[in-house]
């Protein structure tokens, strides 16, 4: 895989057919640097996110998936989420932004 | 004597640096812990501790702030200020910390009082 980012508590990373795979917290340090890693893989194609490795996420992490589902929004394409763990989908359904994404599969 | 066992205050205070939110959470983990609390409500713990550090320091002036848990016998309370020249609290990049607050707490407030930002947010505790 090829690194893209990393933190004390979060990091992102490539896999070999293009997802972005993420590993950590997503919270308010997580989540500038997987913005970034998502900014930067846009021109390649729809943005795929691996979550299985993902234990936390709150609202300024939300907000980073939200931007990018705007910006695939307006490309017209779709940002998928794989191996969503319950603490995402939670955070998906308190919010009411679940139908943002395409949940690709699910990790209990 | 009841099973739950009440803990705190437990104060902690922090400059508003973003990879200190881990281990707010890690902390309030502990306490919760320690007096009870499932592994269901100290999920929602950590959002609520998550949710409070990000809103002052996104919001506030850059000055330290101090946060409080308690864990009481019906609820986790976390209580946090920081001193502020202005704090709009409803502002829009607030409102999702607001609706994220509003799943996982039983109650929440985001308040100005004395040239200072203050968010509080109750987990109820149904386990005791």
């Amino acid at each position: 895989m090829t690194e893209l980012g990393n933190h004390d508590s979060l990091t992102v990373e490539h896999s070999p057919e293009g997802a972005i795979v993420v590993h950590g917290d997503i919270d308010v340090a997580g989540g500038p640097i997987l913005e970034a890693a998502i900014v930067d893989s846009e021109a390649a194609g729809p943005i795929v996110l691996d979550l299985a490795d993902v234990v936390f996420i709150d609202s300024s992490g939300l907000r980073s998936l939200l931007g990018a589902s705007r910006r695939a929004g307006d490309r017209g394409q779709v940002v998928t989420l794989r191996r969503v763990g319950p603490e995402v989908r939670r955070l998906l359904e308190i919010t009411g932004t679940t139908e943002h994404f395409v949940i690709e599969s699910r990790r209990d | 004597m009841t099973d739950t066992t009440v803990l705190g205050p437990v104060v902690v205070r922090l400059p508003p640096d973003p990879t200190l939110s881990r281990v707010l959470r890690l902390t309030a983990s502990g306490v919760a812990g320690m007096a009870g609390y499932s592994v269901d409500e100290i999920d929602d713990i950590k959002i609520a501790v998550s949710e409070v550090l990000l809103a002052l320091i996104e919001h506030g002036a850059g000055r330290p702030i101090e946060v409080e848990f308690a864990a009481e016998q019906d609820a986790f309370v976390v209580r946090a200020h920081t001193p502020i020249d202005s704090f709009d609290t409803d502002h829009p990049d607030l409102a999702l910390c607001r609706t994220v607050l509003a799943g996982v707490c039983s109650s929440h407030g985001i308040e100005l009082i004395d040239d200072e930002a203050h968010i509080w947010a109750a987990v109820a505790h149904l386990t005791p």
